[in-house]
């Protein structure tokens, strides 16, 4: 699904991403994990197409295409999404229209009908109670007013939303309590299918004991240096990044 | 226009036998006043960042009984449903398409000056409004006597026609009695080539009374308009204003407010939306003169290609003028890199027990909502548009009758149609 091709990239033109291969198939979880600065952050925002991130060398081929000349909207569209680190406060813009109008652009990609209120209700409806939310949420403006917590809650809802075939989780366990982690680990398990994929960037074990990834990678200073099971993942708990640099 | 040409259309007011002699002497006073003045400069603090020349290098006339229209003519796009109408065109009362409405006093110039003792109230420091009361033509007055709620909305409509360059001088007072209330639309709209308006308006507010005063300035490309307004308000009183403003090539807006009686509220808003070379010029004074009042001020700006937009704004607390509770905040977008806005919050206290917030911002959209919106499947017109309207959206929720709010709205989204492009060179 995913073919990551020797990937040189960076921002304001200092190169983060050193020669990185990755492959993922339909229905793998994959878990990339790494200090802050080894360029997790840089992966997911180069696979999103945010434009600020370049691309020196190498290619990023989802389903077989390149998609490195793709905008942010072709690449979610095609069915790539990101559920951001630090999700963006929207003054002003209510949080159902802006899923509604997100949904039914997706829907008009794949040709189908555009929801209406009605009908956008009750689907919303179902995806708040699979990572318990409470609809209040709906009503305010995008993550206004929203803890971390819910924020990340509002990331997992707008994935379950837009079913994507390929959710990239950037440090999607950071700021969230035991609790709500369970919720959106039920909320991910849930969503995992023999079609879906999933990258998952985190620093810390902690969120690979409720979603079990098939694969871990190590990141250090832009290139994967050690991938594995998920035993890798407990391994590096344990003995920490020290062991894998050269 | 120069001076002279001022004075060729002076001497042609002062001979029409139409307008009553009784007030050719302040026109007079107030007319030799201007000329001592002159037109603004930008050497004047209060004009610094706005150029006149499109009144100084026009040539208007005075809009004669000949430009009023022919027959009846068709107002149909301007339709709002639930409110009475009143249609000025070419500074001519159009009284077989108005409808007259109840519970109001409905005055011409010189019947109010006749039910006011022909006191005369002019400011006589700004040159605008001097220049208002020297040819000072058109617009109706509006008394409400006491304990009268006025259900309907009462709209005047203004409309500039035609291929003469025309200057037109309305004045006209809103008189709400005590513990009345109602909603005043002002709509300038028209298709004229070149127009300059310049408007004044006296607004008083007695005890308890309440005004809900919502200015729609859509006027052709090529129109000036001026307007200056007035306001007093007495004990408990309430004003609200709202101007929503995307046309003209010259706007300015100067409202001074004066707080007269304890426990008034006054509430100042205005979203402007500004294309081409617009420039769009929001000049607001709150004078708080007594205890316990509160006000505020909450403007914005929708800046495109080279246009320019200015927000000077004075809230002022006297000495005696304790347990004032006041804000103020300006916030601007810039979709072009060519885009100017100047703006000038300003806070002058004289009390020592009060609360008083003020902030300014100017900036281009945010590059990373922008791409947060992309990346879930919006394209970037629609990722645009959609912060546009965020941006608005507090503002447009403020008009509370709803025909006018989604009149406003249309309108609005209509140029951000018009308006948004996917060039994305702007960056923060």
């Amino acid at each position: 699904m995913l073919k990551i091709k020797n990937l040189h990239a960076g921002v304001d033109g200092k190169e983060i991403l050193k020669g990185l291969n990755l492959s993922i198939k339909a229905g793998e979880m994959h878990a990339i994990m790494g200090r802050n600065g080894s360029g997790k952050s840089t992966l997911a925002n180069v696979i999103t197409g945010r434009e600020s991130y370049n691309v020196s060398k190498g290619d990023v081929l989802f389903n077989n295409e390149s998609i490195l000349d793709w905008s942010p909207e072709a690449r979610s569209l095609a069915g790539i999404f990101m559920s951001f680190q630090y999700p963006i406060v929207i003054p002003g813009v209510n949080n159902t229209y802006f899923l509604k109008a997100a949904l039914n652009a997706k829907r008009k990609h794949t040709g189908e009908k555009a929801l209406d209120a009605a009908g956008f209700l009750k689907l919303i409806k179902e995806k708040l109670n699979e990572v318990d939310m409470d609809p209040k949420y709906l009503q305010r403006a995008v993550n206004e007013g929203f803890s971390g917590g819910e924020k990340k809650r509002n990331e997992i809802l707008q994935m379950l939303t837009l079913e994507p075939k390929l959710a990239i989780l950037d440090e999607t366990d950071s700021g969230l309590d035991i609790d709500a982690l369970k919720i959106v680990a039920d909320g991910v398990n849930n969503f995992r299918n023999a079609d879906r994929s999933f990258l998952v960037i985190t620093h810390y074990q902690r969120l690979l004991k409720y979603i079990e990834p098939d694969f871990v990678h190590v990141l250090i200073d832009g290139q994967i240096v050690k991938s594995g099971g998920k035993e890798l993942a407990l391994e590096l708990d344990e003995k920490g990044y020290g062991w894998l640099e050269s | 226009m120069n001076l002279s040409n001022f004075q060729t259309e002076f001497d042609k007011m002062i001979n029409r036998d139409y307008f009553s002699d009784k007030v050719h002497p302040m026109r007079q006073e107030a007319f030799s006043k201007f000329l001592e003045f002159g037109l603004p400069t930008k050497k004047w603090e209060d004009w610094r960042f706005t150029n006149l020349s499109s009144i100084s290098k026009g040539e208007f006339r005075l809009s004669e009984i000949q430009d009023s229209p022919k027959g009846n003519i068709d107002i149909s796009q301007y339709d709002m449903n639930d409110l009475e109408t009143i249609v000025i065109y070419n500074g001519h009362y159009q009284e077989a398409m108005s409808s007259i409405p109840n519970g109001v006093q409905l005055l011409s110039g010189s019947d109010f000056l006749e039910k006011t003792n022909w006191e005369f109230n002019s400011p006589e420091t700004s040159p605008f409004d001097l220049l208002n009361t020297a040819f000072m033509d058109s617009g109706m007055s509006i008394v409400v006597d006491q304990n009268v709620e006025v259900k309907k909305p009462i709209r005047m409509l203004f409309i500039s026609s035609g291929l003469e360059s025309l200057m037109v001088t309305p004045r006209f007072h809103i008189d709400l009695g005590e513990s009345s209330s109602f909603t005043f639309v002002e709509h300038h709209v028209g298709e004229s080539t070149s127009f300059f308006q310049n408007e004044s308006v006296f607004i008083t507010l007695g005890q308890n009374a309440q005004l809900d005063h919502i200015r729609i300035q859509s006027n052709s490309p090529s129109t000036v308009n001026m307007a200056n307004l007035h306001v007093k308000q007495e004990r408990n009183s309430t004003y609200s204003f709202f101007q929503y403003a995307d046309g003209g090539k010259l706007g300015r807006l100067n409202i001074h407010v004066d707080l007269e009686g304890e426990g008034a509220d006054c509430s100042l808003n205005g979203l402007a939306l500004s294309n081409d070379h617009q420039h769009i010029d929001n000049h607001i004074i709150t004078d708080h003169l007594v205890p316990h009042c509160t006000s505020s001020q909450n403007f914005k700006t929708v800046l495109q290609d080279k246009s320019s937009g200015v927000f000077n704004g004075r809230t002022i607390v006297r000495k005696d003028a304790q347990k004032t509770d006041s804000s103020q905040s300006n916030k601007n977008l810039l979709l072009s890199e060519n885009a100017l806005m100047n703006s000038n919050p300003q806070l002058e206290i004289y009390a020592d027990d009060v609360k008083c917030a003020h902030g300014s911002s100017t900036g281009a959209l945010n590059q990373d909502a922008l791409f947060y919106l992309r990346s879930r499947g919006l394209d970037i017109l629609s990722a645009k548009a959609l912060m546009v309207r965020g941006f608005a959206t507090e503002l447009l929720d403020r008009v509370n009758h709803e025909s006018i709010r989604e009149f406003i709205t249309q309108r609005f989204d209509q140029w951000l149609t018009e308006n948004t492009t996917s060039d994305n060179s702007l960056s923060r």
